[in-house]
């Protein structure tokens, strides 16, 4: 049919209608004036011609098939018809729409932050140039090991594939002033940091080039947060001061509520300070040394069209040509190297894995609740079948049944998918609440029109799920059967039962894998829980303190070793004699277990030559005597540093047992020396250090990372600007931050004490992100359980009631009540053996996704599968023993007559 | 039901029958009926059910236009009529069912 009748069927609809209808009754009348003419009865006549007309309705109908308004008049009536079958099946209805109203959530929510975090840009213009820049050190295995300012100018002049590069050195800093000391994430960048990102100031300006100092410029630019927290949302705030770290600061601009700095901070919290610097004048050495890698690591974009990996040719090239240009810099042993990251992958990289499993996992729950739904529409197709052959029979067209039944499902799932939006929306602070505070770019998430676009296919594709299966199957060409078997009411055809089958195992299936994704995280968690960490959380407070540095020297109040030994030694005392605190120690943020910081160094071993192995590297530490009985971490040998190791004593370290068998693998290393790289200020060579103990290891880096070498030095031989206050005490640890802000305050009034956590938070903030996707993994599959089980349950209770008939019959031959049973647990346990073989594949070949998510669990540890396989299979027995026992008791009598 | 005498059209040739009814003169549908009943000594029967589909689709397709009109006995009904284009179908349409019941004769006159 042209295009343009059917147009012009749409612009006539309505008079087609009615002319039809007039037609059909005139050719009616017609019939039955000549019937009657013919001398039937007035009555007869008109049946007559009714009766030769056949279906008036089918006739019209037929007749105007063409028309595109019949579909929207077909739709219109199916949701009509849909609604009524809805409304008189109020508990279907509701159960079917809370179903699916939680699974599409579920779904929404999960892809909400899958979207933010994964698969929505970096908030830059073209985010895809930007890199992370770390330097590694490729001999000895060690990575980010952070970059000299020589380096950073070679990378910007000679590497010729970044537009631009800045550091990133983020860095506490006190803000003094006000009433009382505060601690500010503070981030040193270089002056074209913002130009790079392409980042403008929702007020004031943002630095450039042109304000290109050697230090550090003065002004600085602070975040949006910032800006409410400390001078209230005022506009005045341009040309403000600060003092950050002693400095005198101006203030330029203030950033958009939008930016976050794209990678870390130091206390793992928003910047809110950045300041940049030329890197090459005080507070940093002048001139810069090239050995000396007191940067952190940079950011940089990319040359338009120049991909990562044809960069990092370039730059793998250039740093051969560095290491040969400088061989005492970089000994070839230790293979320098300068490795690129994607911004995204190094912001989200971690978490990619979990969100994509979890989002896996929430799908599964979802499709698992389709199947029960689709089995419940299956069940009241059986009981619909004799109705719905009779409309064939009277020749309802089949695509049009199927249309309607259809629109059955969409309609449930439409209105789900609405129901799930608004709970999403509404709960959607809480939802974010559950979701571990460090998962990066988590202040992203939004209803964007992506995840409204989602939940729009999901609920689609979920009615399409549940509702195809049911509806084909209930007009399925055979009506003639269906009406017979309408007719004597005794079953449903083996064909119905066999789809109710297949979803039955398709559920045991997606349950098993399911549970067995969270069983096996249940088994990595619980072997982390065993791991010793070699220090004991208990009873221990931890806080953290920064000694400013300020830019100039001269105004570093700490600025030599017996100062700050000083400090920390009395705030030890102090601390100590706080009531009802048993030991006090302090030590620098590296000795902090678990929080993610690093230092490493080379060192030389007496009697070793430098670089005819790879040059051995270590994790430095300070910290004070009573650091390792605080921690209870045990001493192997030697002896533990006391007060009397301090600057004037003979330098010493302690070395955890790591180190010592690496290095020492006959178990001497008691007495050895060695030597740490640079030169003293009078310009002599550092002087050997003596190894006077081993203590054991300490599980630093996590629970489930490997134990670095670790060299302990004495705070008071090598004091550091960053601490950490440790005390163990018997008193209140929710007032000891504030008792403890005290102590230290009363040494010296500037400096802040923040970051107060038990040591229990520290080691649980560890375990925060690996608890979430557990316990959100057990929900899901918990869930899953559930349903499956109520899927079996309803199936099995349906067989078994649809054959009341066939068991009167096999007990009216002498069947006993125990071989009905049998009979019954025989079927159901063929569906779940299918169910969990299938399960049992599907899960081997998912479970390596979860392989980083493990912990000393194999994917496809055998434990795991079997036991939870039996738990399974243990409760869908229970589900089906339960409808199997009622079979088996039915009265026999009853059964015979049963309908 | 049909009587050994009574045929149902054959189908696709009520479009046939219909055309050449309505190259007579314009007609309504329950005309169309009985003059094909009667044309045919009763032998052909047109089953009312699909009358009144075919004539839409004829009018889709442009080969006849309805226009309402008054019948014998005073009676609005809805007249049909043959077009240009519909006289030209009905032209192949007559040509194809000559060539096809010629063949079907050939066959059975073949001893």
């Amino acid at each position: 049919m042209s295009l343009f009748s059917r147009i012009r069927g749409l612009l006539q609809t309505s008079r087609l209608e009615s002319d039809l209808d007039e037609e059909l009754r005139t050719h009616l009348e017609m019939r039955a004036q000549d019937n009657r003419a013919s001398g039937m009865a007035p009555d007869e006549a008109r049946y007559d011609a009714h009766r030769r007309f056949g279906n008036v309705a089918l006739a019209k109908e037929d007749a105007r098939e063409a028309d595109i308004v019949r579909w929207i008049e077909i739709l219109l009536q199916n949701l009509r018809y849909a609604a009524r079958t809805l409304r008189r099946n109020p508990g279907f209805a509701s159960v079917a729409i809370l179903t699916l109203a939680l699974g599409i959530g579920a779904n929404v929510a999960t892809f909400s932050v899958v979207h933010a975090v994964l698969l929505n840009p970096l908030p830059f213009p073209h985010p895809e140039q930007l890199v992370r820049v770390f330097d590694d050190l490729r001999g000895s295995n060690t990575r980010d090991v952070g970059m000299s300012v020589p380096e950073l100018w070679d990378l910007r002049d000679k590497s010729g594939v970044f537009q631009d590069i800045s550091v990133a050195f983020p860095v506490d800093a006190n803000l003094t002033g006000g009433e009382h000391p505060d601690r500010v994430e503070f981030l040193g960048t270089n002056t074209t940091y913002f130009t790079m990102l392409g980042v403008q100031a929702q007020l004031g300006r943002v630095y450039t080039a042109q304000d290109s100092v050697p230090g550090f410029t003065e002004g600085i630019v602070i975040s949006d947060g910032f800006w409410h927290r400390m001078f209230g949302g005022d506009t005045n705030v341009l040309g403000k001061k600060i003092r950050l770290d002693g400095d005198l600061y101006t203030i330029l601009g203030v950033l958009p509520p939008s930016f976050h700095h794209p990678g870390l901070s130091f206390g793992g919290t928003e910047i809110e300070v950045f300041a940049a610097a030329g890197f090459a004048e005080n507070p940093f050495p002048n001139p810069p040394v090239r050995g000396f890698r007191i940067l952190p690591g940079a950011v940089a974009r990319l040359k338009p069209g120049i991909a990562i990996v044809q960069a990092q040719a370039r730059l793998d090239a250039l740093a051969a040509q560095l290491s040969r240009e400088f061989p005492v810099d970089y000994p070839s042993a230790v293979n320098w190297g300068v490795r690129l990251v994607q911004v995204q992958d190094d912001l989200v990289g971690k978490v990619r894995t979990e969100l994509l499993v979890l989002f896996g996992a929430v799908g599964c729950v979802l499709l698992i609740g389709c199947v029960n739904l689709a089995n419940l529409l299956l069940a009241r197709s059986a009981s619909r079948q004799r109705e719905v052959a009779i409309r064939q029979a009277l020749g309802a067209a089949r695509g049009r049944l199927i249309g309607q039944l259809l629109t059955e499902s969409f309609l449930l799932a439409s209105i789900s998918g609405v129901v799930a939006l608004l709970l999403v929306i509404g709960l959607k602070a809480w939802l974010l609440h559950l979701a571990p505070a460090d998962l990066p770019r988590l202040n992203e998430v939004r209803i964007s029109p992506g995840v409204l676009l989602f939940a729009f296919l999901i609920s689609i594709g979920t009615g399409v799920i549940f509702g195809l299966a049911p509806a084909l199957q209930t007009v399925r060409p055979s009506q003639a059967t269906n009406l017979r078997e309408g007719s004597r009411g005794s079953g449903t055809s083996k064909h119905q039962m066999r789809i109710s089958r297949t979803l039955v195992i398709s559920e045991i299936a997606l349950s098993l894998v399911l549970l067995i994704g969270a069983g096996l995280l249940l088994r990595s968690f619980w072997h982390l829980i065993e791991v010793q960490p070699g220090f004991d959380p208990h009873g221990v407070v931890t806080a953290k303190m920064w000694l400013a540095v300020p830019n100039i020297p001269e105004e570093d109040n700490y600025r030599t070793t017996e100062k700050r030994a000083a400090f920390h030694q009395e705030v030890v005392r102090r601390v100590s004699a706080i009531p009802g605190v048993q030991l006090a120690a302090v030590g620098n943020s590296t000795s902090l277990p678990m929080n993610g910081q690093h230092f490493q160094l080379a060192f030389t071993i007496e009697g070793q030559a430098a670089d005819s192995e790879r040059a051995p590297v270590a994790e430095i530490t300070s910290v004070t005597p009573a650091y390792f009985e605080l921690l209870r971490t045990p001493l192997i040998t030697g002896r533990m540093f006391t007060d009397a190791d301090d600057s004037k004593m003979q330098l010493v370290v302690l070395v955890n047992q790591t180190l010592a068998r690496k290095y020492w693998p006959k178990g001497n290393a008691l007495g050895q020396h060695i030597q740490f790289p640079g030169r003293r200020s009078d310009g002599k060579p550092a002087p050997w250090v003596t190894i006077i103990g081993v203590v054991a290891d300490t599980k630093s880096d996590g629970l489930d990372a490997a134990t670095e070498p670790r060299i302990y030095r004495s705070m008071y031989q090598a004091p550091t600007y960053d601490a950490v206050v440790y005390l163990r005490t018997s008193g209140d640890p929710g007032t000891a931050g504030d008792t403890v802000r005290r102590e230290v305050q009363s040494v010296d009034p500037t400096i802040p004490v923040f970051g107060v956590r038990t040591m229990e938070e520290v080691v649980a903030k560890y375990m925060e992100q690996r608890r979430f996707a557990l316990e959100l993994l057990g929900v899901f599959a918990s869930v899953a359980l559930l349903l499956a089980s109520i899927g079996i349950y309803g199936v099995m209770a349906y067989t078994f009631s649809r054959r009341t008939n066939e068991i009167g019959i096999r007990m009216a031959m002498g069947a006993q009540p125990g071989d009905i049973l049998k009979i019954a647990l025989a079927e159901g346990a063929w569906t779940i053996t299918f169910g969990l073989a299938a399960g049992f594949v599907g899960s081997l070949a998912v479970t390596r996704f979860l392989q980083t998510m493990l912990f000393d669990v194999k994917p496809a540890d055998p434990v795991t599968f079997l036991a939870i396989s039996a738990l399974l299979a243990a409760i869908a027995m229970l589900a089906c023993f339960v409808p199997a026992l009622r079979a088996s008791r039915v009265d026999p009598l009853r059964a015979l007559r049963h309908e | 039901m049909a009587g050994p005498s009574k045929t149902d059209i054959l189908q696709g040739t009520l479009t046939l029958l219909v055309l050449k009814t309505l190259a007579r003169s314009p007609m309504h549908g329950y005309g169309i009926t009985l003059h094909i009943q009667r044309v045919s000594n009763e032998i052909l029967r047109v089953e009312e059910g699909s009358l009144y589909p075919a004539l839409h689709r004829m009018e889709q397709d442009g080969w006849i236009r309805a226009e309402w009109g008054v019948s014998e006995n005073g009676r609005r009904a809805r007249y049909y009529e043959l077009t240009a284009k519909g006289s030209k179908r009905l032209a192949e349409e007559e040509k194809g069912w000559q060539q096809l019941t010629q063949a079907v004769a050939s066959v059975l006159q073949f001893v």
